[in-house]
């Protein structure tokens, strides 16, 4: 068994584990035909997802396909990028819980500068990315400096920023000061619409939503796996992460490196804001219900925090996600493939369990590498 | 293997490093389980499952690392487990009686009520050694206690020890030393390589002897192999000399003429090495090359440690080049921030000096580097690789900005895997494969690594702290000898040891810190170890 | 004036008992040395069980289920973290999401998107004689978690600080090694603190549903748990600290709902986001000027390693 595979098992058995157990759920949650709901509200998911092959190959229009599949690449681009975030924050050593409220921070950045600057078009999207992943990195930053400079454990520190971001930009910026009027003098629940200019294109035009924000997180995620793996401050980053004394004794700038990682990751959480708001809301909404940011910790550690893997598990969940509103035809409530992801992560937590139920069965073959250390390291530092 | 333990007996255990002896005490306190063989008390077989079988039969345990509860007081860490109640709460006073009265039956000085981690070292240990007795038990297992001792220290606790035997208790004592081991053992057993190889009373042996009981005959051939100099040559021949023939151990004494000093473990080569110096082959002679250039020149040199006191308060240090300078103390008075302020690590406070032409002060790691400094740390897996890397990205580590190991910002993964292969080679490290996790090395191979990584670097001026610690005898020798080699091409060694043995064998001069102070300095022909052992503890102006 | 404070003490009291418990939990759990993030999801289910079981059961029966429903979580924390050393703020953030989505997916089966139909709340206990003490009547008039959290870390401190079993513990969470030389389990005490854990949790949960509500709600408790963490650093990992820390979030809150229609004018000047707010600022204040670690468990978050072979 390669390396790879080894590190790969354990995420795709507790995935497959997962849509067994939420399998049952339904099947066993039901009167009648309890397995035969469960099979077709899978299916449904699956065409809300990919598309619905069946009928396009009935004869149906291509939007069948393109519009569930919009729907999930653009799920995707969200998890995509908090999950990235999380990841990297993991591969300096930390732990990053805050990606909701940095991508809540990056939302409300991008929808003012969307909605109260006005620049030429092909100036106003990079100028309303920028400021959102400034906001984000701003927010992750505070984190990272009270761990470096305070010793707070950021597991801690980003829970709490978490819900100050909530309180302050829910509960005071977007019904108070932000709040944007509407043309007829209405007041409209959140800020106001962002200008024509700041809104991402759509890739497809009216066939699907997908837009360049798609494009946006699989191009963060090739870069951020290329900056890994192939550079000098990427190698210095992975050192510190996995032995910052080590890091330290050869030299590396500690500190620096944790603190522009954990910037990064904030950035990345903000650009998902970004992409919410310019791509699919028009505007930060009356409160940002979604918590992509909780599921990037899900993403991240389902792919096992390789930016390639986090692609994969996001656009995974995504087809899922974009799937669930379908299972409502089942009554099986939109939130399901939330369940699934949730127990997936749950049983990804046991990786060691995995790992050694893999060993049991290679018993022959003694297994050389010890099991990967848990990436986190819990309040004392 | 088998082992029996005598009622009211100071049984020594010694061996290699890594020979098994830890393994053996820890199934005998229920840590470990035996795979097979059993284990009988006074005549009866018994199983240990855990700790607490063991203490129910009157074994007790003192580790090498101490197991105490920093935060608590003495009395609360000797008591845990089985406290004293009152109406169903913890009744503190009565713990304090109850722990003062155990310290006074054994003669043992130490205040209930102070807090653990306010207790010097050897208090600690008593604390321990209290936890155990206090517990009832008859049988008393010490691994390694004298590692972190002072040599006065070590004779406190070796009286201890007998008084415990004198009231009938039973002392079994793991160790590497056979010096301290031939004074205080009613008997030894002696092991190598998870076997018991010898059962020895200290009349009917010498050092000599139980040298070559630990190290046997396949570890020879290794050490002969891996000296690689021809100077090392020669010390290990005389070695071979020296332990080929155990029978003659009172023959073969006088020939290496070390004074009080039999070889232990650790030091075979290197005693062998003075052993040819006193021979008259002036060729071989330490200390006569010429005095090199100044590398280090410090004064004053004052640093906080961890816990924010003050760990340096004033040193006074030179390195020449091609010298090795050794730095002897008990664990915690200052070598290790020393090491630290050296190479960048620990910030000074106070003081002044030059490091490779530049001021020492603001020095930090990449700068020390970058100046050519190497470092060999104490704790490997901590500080010196990242075990979950591979071992050609350990090579790279610290050095990764550079050719061959990067091209501008990208890392040049051809270069670096042609470099990690050389050095596989050239330091036979096992098995040479650089795309392995680094933590599937042994620790020996580890070390070799970061040794080859750091003399890769052609340092000028090379800081290792502890090199040979953990390590089997195959690989000391082979570190010993890169030492050496180091400082024939002309790099300036600080070494710094808390096995005295160790620097006495290869250092030219050696400072010795108590309290972040130089109480002493030495140069080579002028060593004597009871001084250098009142210097250890503090005494300072009494030699003349 | 004294008129207000006593609506404020008593809107206090009222609500204050869910996080206290929940708080006492977290302090439980980590200081055996096990991260007890999360503390959310245990809640979540304790109010989601209690308030299901209410529907068949008397209320007081039904808060039982609920703290063992909190309980059942807890353990398979337990099961990741203890028994296979899996890291620990994972599995926590792994139970949250499960007891977030698994909530939403029940609820929305079985109840709808208005949450369960209402139960019978636990009964408020008067105290005539209290009542007419000025201040001191605020006492009188709660159910009985609010009487219970107040007595609950008192015991709590007791045990923790006087008697043996507290002394195990905080060692096992300082140094469970040692703790393991000595004969004593340290999973058994791990466990032991971890269950308990998730029995306080869940009664947090379950009060929520029978006194603060009288019913589960598709949002319960929305970011209680995590207030109650911050309640825990606040009050430096003590049950007396996470106690008072708890009651001064809870009587902020109190004032904040006072002001909002008492004095709607003072909230222009002083927004509720930020009254809102101001726990978890707090919490991040006195952690950057006090730092961590002089009062963190030494050992928490790390799985402990049996040395046996």
């Amino acid at each position: 068994m390669g390396e790879r595979t080894r590190q790969a098992l354990p995420s795709v058995l507790s995935v497959l584990l997962s849509l067994l157990v939420c399998w049952m759920l339904i099947a066993f949650s039901r009167d009648m035909d309890g397995m035969a709901t469960a099979t077709a509200a899978y299916l449904q998911m699956l065409w809300g997802g990919v598309g619905d092959w069946p009928r396009f190959l009935d004869g149906a229009p291509a939007t069948v396909l393109t519009r569930p599949l919009g729907e999930a690449a653009m799920k995707a681009a969200l998890l995509t990028l908090t999950g990235l975030s999380v990841a990297v924050a993991f591969k300096v050593g930390l732990f990053n819980i805050g990606a909701q409220g940095q991508m809540l921070l990056g939302a409300l950045a991008a929808a003012v500068v969307g909605a109260h600057l006005a620049l030429p078009g092909a100036l106003h999207i990079p100028a309303a990315l920028l400021a959102a992943a400034l906001a984000g990195g701003a927010w992750a930053g505070i984190a990272g400096a009270l761990k470096l400079y305070r010793g707070v454990h950021e597991v801690i520190s980003t829970i709490m920023l978490n819900w100050v971001a909530v309180r302050l930009v829910d509960n005071w910026l977007v019904v108070g000061p932000l709040r944007g009027v509407a043309e007829a003098g209405a007041s409209i629940t959140g800020t106001a619409e962002i200008h024509p200019t700041a809104t991402l294109p759509r890739l497809l035009g009216d066939m699907s939503r997908l837009n360049l924000g798609f494009v946006i997180a699989a191009l963060a995620a090739v870069a951020v796996w290329a900056w890994l793996t192939r550079t000098r401050s990427g190698f210095e980053t992975r050192a510190v992460g996995l032995g910052d004394e080590a890091a330290r004794a050869a030299g590396i700038p500690v500190a620096r490196r944790a603190g522009l990682a954990m910037a990064l990751a904030g950035a990345l959480a903000g650009l998902a804001g970004a992409v919410l708001v310019l791509g699919t809301e028009g505007r930060y909404p009356g409160t940002l219900g979604a918590p992509y940011g909780f599921d990037g910790i899900a993403i991240a550690l389902i792919g096992n925090n390789h930016p390639l893997g986090v692609g994969a598990a996001a656009l995974f969940f995504g087809v899922l996600r974009a799937g669930g509103t379908r299972m409502q035809l089942l009554d099986v409530h939109k939130s399901f493939p939330e369940l699934i992801q949730g127990l997936a992560l749950l049983f990804v937590a046991g990786r060691l369990i995995w790992l050694a139920a893999l060993r049991r069965r290679s018993a022959p073959k003694p297994a050389t590498a010890a099991p990967p250390a848990p990436a986190a390291q819990v309040p004392h530092a | 293997m088998s082992l029996d333990i005598r009622e009211g007996e100071l049984l020594a255990v010694v061996g290699e490093n890594g020979a098994g002896k830890s393994s053996l005490m820890n199934v005998l306190y229920g840590l470990y389980h035996p795979d097979s063989g059993e284990v009988s008390v006074g005549g009866k077989s018994v199983r240990l499952k855990s700790p607490r079988d063991a203490i129910a039969l009157g074994i007790g345990m003192v580790h090498q690392h101490f197991m105490l509860v920093p935060t608590l007081t003495v009395a609360e860490n000797v008591v845990l487990g089985r406290e004293p109640t009152r109406r169903g709460l913890f009744d503190w006073e009565r713990a304090v009686k109850e722990v003062a009265a155990t310290c006074e039956r054994f003669g043992f000085v130490l205040d209930p009520r102070a807090r653990v981690d306010t207790l010097t070292v050897g208090s600690q240990q008593k604390v321990e050694i209290v936890k155990a007795l206090h517990r009832g038990a008859r049988v008393l297992i010490l691994d390694e206690p004298t590692a972190v001792l002072t040599p006065q220290e070590a004779d406190e606790l070796a009286r201890v020890m007998r008084g415990l035997v004198a009231q009938g208790r039973t002392v079994v004592l793991i160790s590497h030393k056979l010096k301290e081991v031939l004074g205080v053992a009613d008997r030894i057993a002696v092991m190598r390589r998870g076997r018991l190889v010898a059962e020895v009373r200290p009349s009917e042996t010498s050092a000599t002897a139980l040298a070559a009981l630990m190290v046997g005959e396949s570890q020879r051939a290794v050490m002969s192999n891996a000296a690689a100099t021809p100077e090392e040559k020669l010390a290990s021949e005389a070695l071979l000399e020296a332990v080929g023939f155990p029978a003659q151990g009172d023959n073969a004494r006088p020939a290496l003429r070390v004074g009080e000093k039999p070889p232990g473990d650790v030091l075979l080569e290197a005693t062998g090495l003075q052993a040819l110096g006193d021979n008259g082959r002036p060729a071989l002679r330490v200390g006569e090359k010429p005095a090199g250039d100044l590398l280090l020149e410090a004064t004053g040199l004052q640093a906080l440690g961890d816990n924010g006191c003050p760990a340096l308060r004033g040193v006074d240090l030179t390195v020449r080049e091609g010298e090795i300078v050794g730095i002897a103390g008990v664990d915690g008075n200052g070598q290790r921030e020393l090491a630290e302020v050296l190479t960048g690590l620990r910030s000074l406070t106070a003081g002044s000096g030059t490091l490779l032409g530049r001021p020492l002060k603001g020095l930090t790691p990449a700068e020390a580097r970058a100046r050519g400094v190497g470092h060999v740390p104490e704790d490997r897996l901590r500080r010196a690789v990242v075990k979950a890397l591979s071992v050609e990205e350990n090579i790279a580590l610290g050095r990764h900005s550079g050719p061959p190991f990067a091209k501008g910002m990208w890392i040049d993964f051809a270069g670096r895997r042609e470099r990690a292969q050389a050095l596989l080679a050239a330091y036979d490290v096992r098995p040479p494969e650089p795309t392995l996790p680094l933590q599937a090395l042994s620790g020996g191979n580890q070390q070799k690594v970061v040794v080859a990584r750091e003399l890769d670097a052609r340092p000028r001026l090379l800081v290792v702290v502890q090199p040979t610690r953990g390590l089997d005898i195959g690989a000391v020798t082979q570190v010993h000898a890169r030492l050496r080699e180091a400082r024939a091409q002309g790099t300036g060694v600080v070494l710094v040891s808390l096995d005295l043995e160790e620097v006495l064998a290869l250092a030219d001069r050696v400072y010795v810190l108590f309290e972040g102070r130089v109480t002493g300095q030495f140069t080579r022909p002028e060593y004597d170890e009871r001084e250098l052992g009142r210097r250890m503890l503090g005494a300072e102006q009494a030699h003349g | 004036m004294l008129e207000i404070l006593h609506r404020l003490l008593f809107a206090t009291l009222d609500a204050a008992p869910a996080l206290v418990f929940a708080a006492l939990g977290a302090v439980l759990s980590e200081r055996a040395g096990v991260v007890a993030v999360g503390v959310e999801g245990m809640m979540r289910v304790g109010a989601f069980c209690a308030a299901v079981a209410a529907l068949v059961m008397p209320t007081p029966a039904a808060v039982g289920i609920g703290m063992l429903a909190g309980a059942a979580l807890a353990a398979v924390h337990g099961f990741l973290c203890i028994r296979w050393r899996s890291d620990q703020v994972v599995s926590g953030i792994a139970l949250n999401l499960v007891a977030l989505a698994g909530g939403t997916f029940l609820l929305e089966t079985h109840f709808g998107p208005n949450g369960t139909p209402p139960i019978q709340q636990l009964q408020p206990l008067h105290w005539p004689e209290l009542a007419s003490v000025p201040l001191l009547g605020a006492l009188s008039g709660h159910a009985a978690p609010t009487y219970l959290a107040l007595l609950l870390p008192l015991l709590l401190q007791g045990m923790l600080t006087r008697t043996p079993l507290g002394l195990r513990l905080r060692a096992v969470g300082d140094k469970p090694h040692a703790v393991a030389t000595l004969g004593l389990s340290v999973p058994a005490l791990r466990w032991g603190a971890v269950l308990g854990g998730g029995l306080l949790a869940g009664l947090g949960g379950a009060v929520l549903s029978t006194t603060v509500l009288d019913r589960f709600e598709q949002h319960t408790p929305a970011g209680l748990g995590f207030m109650a963490l911050a309640a825990m650093v606040f009050g430096r990992w003590t049950p007396l600290g996470a106690f008072a820390a708890a009651a001064f979030f809870a009587f902020g809150n109190a004032l904040r709902i006072g002001l909002a229609s008492s004095a709607p004018g003072l909230l222009d000047v002083v927004p509720q986001g930020v009254l809102l707010a101001l726990p978890y600022l707090l919490t991040l204040l006195v952690l950057t000027f006090q730092g961590q670690r002089n009062s963190t468990p030494a050992s928490l978050g790390v799985p402990y390693e049996q040395e046996s072979r």
